[in-house]
């Protein structure tokens, strides 16, 4: 298999009725890490764009029928196609007048004369980039789902021994309720860097944080360290999040409120939850899923114990 | 014209961009921030002594990029959140006083005493998070430190009006500029986002009885500073008798009597303290 950046073949359009820059482009790397289907019109393109996304689309200025402004502008604006990484092909004349950036969404441009290299450096950094902004939580910044799957499967493919630990927040929606969203958040972002901090500070380890997002984390760690790095994630998040409370509850460790039935109810302060699944020696996962679904299993004792606490799979390893 | 003095000095109060220390803790922090296996607690005890360090970290993890401004005022938190390599990239990029740093030895004594001195009020009051009046008592005198860098001129002008007016420096400053350093901790607290008991504690020590929100704080602090003031560890800048609030021991709830087992309790972490030498 050919070199690529990618973890599967993109598909890749492009709208030019330059053959010479076609003849260019889909020489710049082997069929099986990218695909370009060429259109030489632009308007005919745009249902095969918004039918069937690809993942990559590069529309020359030169087109006869719309301009690649407007291209751009009818993926951009509608947020289902937004994410697709777009890059205008100019002619360096093009550049004569200015560019109003913010209204021509693209993620990049080529100017002609191409040479190959560069672009193809462009390009790639130019999806990867993409990809990234995409996958990022928008609160964290942490990678998201699309990312933490792709490690997961990483791991599971190179048969790694791994640890992979689901950490919640108990009484989160009591808390949100009570002080509101952007109180939640200050605590989401808490929680992040407590989690982020306490896996870096294993000095060359090969970790891995995500953010699933809301209350939702995962940390990959190396199995024989996971437990030590649970035990320093609860009892650094139990010390910082009392002064995320008010003093009054801070104090009487406990927030007291009154439920859709008029019922007063009191909920404790704030606790993590860790759930740990291994992938090791015999008991190796065989897909990301088979860890989430054990991983909720373990969960729900762990949410047994008001308290922080961790647990670990203990199915024969 | 008083308040024109005072919207200037404000100004070139909070553009403060370098705030440098001294070179004793920062070379001891330096050497453990090269050190990948150093723990965070190390870091944090020797952060803790140096009242420039702890205010740079306090006031990065409290800005409004870490998403959580105003909760966070112990040192040892503030590390955790921040990172190693945040850590490491606010030690490599401070600078040494490169003069004033006799001037500044004696102030950096007396915050670190006032820091224990805190400490130990607080816990004789029975209040809890003790450390947090440590911060408050390390950061009392902050004010000073700022504006003996961005206005020295004015820094001097009141340097010289306690030498031949016999002034206490607090009087001193309001005798030049119309207010104290009070007054610049509650700019510097209030635009670093700082937690509220802290920023209480460095702008209403000198009349703890006016502290809004966190009167406990500033009337520790207030008690600390004057402890350390009995004992003659380093200076604030003057060599006057410090006056003891009756109000500040009434707030929690203290006797005279129970001075007696806090200062014992306080020459007793001095002397562990007190032969490091800070330059």
């Amino acid at each position: 298999m050919a070199e690529t950046p990618f973890s599967r073949r993109q598909n890749a359009f492009l709208l030019s009725p330059d053959p010479d820059l076609a003849k260019l482009l889909t020489g710049l790397w082997p069929d099986e890490v990218m695909r370009f289907t060429v259109f030489e019109r632009g308007r005919r393109a745009i249902e095969h764009l918004f039918n069937d996304p690809p993942d990559l689309l590069v529309v020359d200025n030169r087109l006869p029928d719309i301009s690649g402004a407007e291209v751009a502008t009818l993926v951009k604006s509608e947020n289902v196609y937004r994410q697709l990484p777009v890059i205008l092909v100019l002619d360096g004349s093009d550049l004569d007048h200015s560019w109003d950036w913010d209204q021509v969404e693209v993620d990049d441009f080529l100017v002609r004369p191409l040479r190959g290299e560069e672009a193809r450096a462009r390009v790639n950094l130019t999806m990867l980039r993409a990809m990234r902004a995409l996958d990022a939580n928008p609160l964290s910044k942490l990678p998201g789902n699309t990312s933490i799957i792709q490690r997961i499967q990483q791991c599971i493919d190179r048969n790694e021994d791994f640890a992979l630990a689901y950490c919640d927040l108990d009484y989160f929606k009591s808390f949100n309720d009570k002080y509101g969203f952007s109180r939640g958040d200050e605590v989401l972002m808490m929680t992040a860097r407590v989690i982020v901090n306490t896996i870096r500070a294993f000095a060359g380890v090969r970790s891995f944080v995500g953010h699933v997002g809301g209350d939702d984390f995962v940390f990959i760690m190396p199995p024989d360290l996971v437990e030590e790095a649970c035990r320093r994630v609860v009892q650094t998040f139990d010390s910082i999040v009392p002064h995320f409370y008010d003093a009054e509850d801070r104090t009487r460790g406990s927030i007291v409120s009154v439920d859709r039935q008029g019922e007063t109810r009191t909920f404790p302060l704030m606790a993590v939850s860790i759930a740990v699944v291994f992938s090791t020696g015999a008991r190796r996962l065989s897909h990301a899923g088979e860890a989430a679904s054990i991983a909720m299993g373990l969960k729900k004792k762990a949410k047994e114990n008001p308290k922080s606490c961790y647990v670990l799979d203990q199915r024969e390893r | 014209m008083e308040e024109d003095l005072k919207t200037s000095v404000k100004g070139q109060i909070l553009s403060i961009k370098d705030l440098p220390t001294l070179p004793k803790v920062l070379d001891e922090v330096s050497r453990l921030v090269q050190d990948p296996n150093a723990n965070t607690d190390e870091i944090a005890k020797i952060i803790s002594r140096d009242q420039v360090l702890s205010a740079k970290v306090l006031k990065m993890v409290n800005s409004p990029v870490y998403g959580f401004p105003g909760r966070i005022g112990t040192v040892q938190h503030a590390l955790v959140l921040l990172g190693f390599n945040v850590v490491r990239g606010i030690i490599i990029s401070t600078s040494v006083f490169d003069m004033m740093i006799k001037a500044m030895e004696g102030l950096w004594e007396h915050s670190l005493g006032c820091a224990l001195a805190a400490n130990v009020v607080a816990r004789a009051a029975g209040l809890a998070d003790p450390e947090e009046y440590s911060v408050a008592g390390l950061l009392h005198d902050l004010g000073k430190v700022v504006a003996a860098v961005q206005m020295p001129e004015l820094h001097e002008a009141v340097s010289q009006a306690v030498r031949e007016q016999d002034l206490r420096w607090f009087e001193a400053e309001r005798a030049v500029m119309g207010f104290g350093h009070d007054r610049i901790n509650a700019w510097l607290a209030r635009h670093w986002n700082l937690p509220g008991n802290i920023r209480e504690g460095m702008s209403h020590h000198h009349s703890p009885e006016t502290a809004q929100l966190y009167p406990e704080t500033a009337a520790a602090v207030h008690i600390g500073d004057w402890i350390v003031r009995i004992y003659e560890y380093g200076t604030g800048g003057d060599d006057q008798a410090a006056v003891l609030s009756k109000k500040a021991l009434d707030m929690l709830k203290l006797k005279l009597s129970d001075m007696d087992r806090i200062l014992d309790e306080f020459a007793g972490q001095l002397a562990e303290v007190s032969d490091l030498d800070m330059a």
